[in-house]
């Protein structure tokens, strides 16, 4: 006797694409948040947290620096990317931050971020308040 | 109970922990759950669970040194508040952060206050708090508000106006200072707005990992409205 195969059902349909969505949205993330140390022993530099909001008008990027000289803050611009460099009062060792298993000690802050628009940067604008560093520029017509 | 899991600004755990180390609680239990990856923490070379109970005769406090999944936020908070009740808790108070967009220009950030019922919201307003009468709450505060009411367990919420995604020291010592006024939880709070920096620097980590979570649970909905005609 030969069996007819069975049919999928709707929910089984919609919980294959919604399986496909949940590995895409994943990936999506692991793009997002890269893995890795949030330090880099060769440059010294420990990475830190930074953000990127597009308005109309303009892009902000911010960067969470503590323990920084704000004198030393370094703003760069290349190919839609925003690098930002800061030193910091005191070298940190891991020791510093508790951890003894490891060695390197950093002088700086680090962070780079991409943004997807056209943006000016020679009318960028710096702020640095409680240790959290804002830059603006105004949106290039594309 | 208190209650400080990783969440904007990641002032719950900042405040929580502080208040931990300041009043000397000790370890009492653990959470150990196949939702939550597998970690241990290192202190003092002994492994220990991120998700952690401290307490004394009066007071638990609830910390978690590993940002919670998102998938397995109801389960955590469901035990979190069941455990409670097993210990006779007579009130939930959540730590946390409500974000603010323009935090660099607050020299003082807000706190308010969410509470399960109208006495509990009386009461924080006799102490000087301000209610967020309106708005959404997503994450850890939102749960443990919504079982702690299904469990008859009173709740609140104190909420600091913080940065989404960078540490936020000053704010958690905002919101401890808040704390002190509904409770007689007192701690000096000078030590945590000195290491600030210090905090800032160590607790990256835990905040890139914790900003994960919130955008897979889609915390950005705080910013939102809501309706309710």
């Amino acid at each position: 006797m030969s069996r007819k195969p069975r049919t999928n059902s709707i929910f089984d349909i919609i919980g294959e694409h919604m399986g496909g969505f949940y590995a895409f949205t994943d990936k999506l993330m692991e793009a997002a948040f890269s893995e890795g140390p949030g330090w880099n022993r060769e440059t010294y530099c420990l990475q830190a947290l930074s953000s990127v909001f597009v308005t109309q008008k303009e892009v902000v990027v911010t960067a969470d620096l503590p323990n920084i000289e704000p004198e030393t803050v370094k703003v760069e611009v290349a190919d839609k990317t925003v690098e930002i460099i800061a030193k910091m009062k005191k070298k940190v060792q891991f020791s510093d931050l508790g951890i003894y298993h490891r060695e390197g000690e950093f002088y700086s802050l680090h962070c780079q971020d991409r943004v997807q628009v056209a943006i000016d940067a020679e009318k960028m604008k710096i702020s640095f308040t409680g240790g959290v560093l804002e830059v603006r520029f105004p949106r290039k017509k594309s | 109970m208190i209650v400080g899991l990783p969440d904007v600004g990641l002032v719950g755990l900042i405040a929580t922990s502080y208040l931990i180390s300041e009043l000397d609680l000790e370890e009492i239990a653990h959470m150990d759950s196949d939702l939550l990856p597998p970690v241990v923490v290192l202190h003092k070379g002994q492994p220990h669970a991120p998700l952690r109970f401290y307490g004394n005769q009066n007071l638990i406090a609830v910390i978690s040194e590993l940002a919670v999944p998102a998938p397995a936020i109801y389960t955590v908070m469901r035990e979190i508040v069941d455990w409670g009740e097993t210990k006779k808790i007579k009130r939930i108070v959540s730590m946390g952060g409500i974000p603010a967009e323009n935090r660099q220009a607050i020299k003082e950030p807000k706190v308010f206050g969410a509470a399960s019922n109208q006495e509990l919201l009386d009461m924080l307003t006799k102490k000087g708090v301000k209610i967020m009468k309106e708005g959404y709450m997503v994450g850890p505060q939102a749960l443990s508000m919504r079982y702690s009411v299904n469990k008859n367990i009173p709740a609140i919420a104190i909420l600091a106006q913080s940065f989404y995604n960078y540490p936020d020291p000053q704010s958690a010592a905002i919101a401890l200072k808040e704390l002190s006024k509904i409770s007689n939880i007192k701690v000096d709070v000078s030590k945590l707005l000195e290491k600030g920096e210090e905090i800032r620097l160590k607790a990256r980590d835990i905040m890139k990992r914790t900003q994960e979570e919130m955008t897979r649970m889609k915390k950005s909905q705080e910013y939102d409205l809501p309706l309710y005609v």
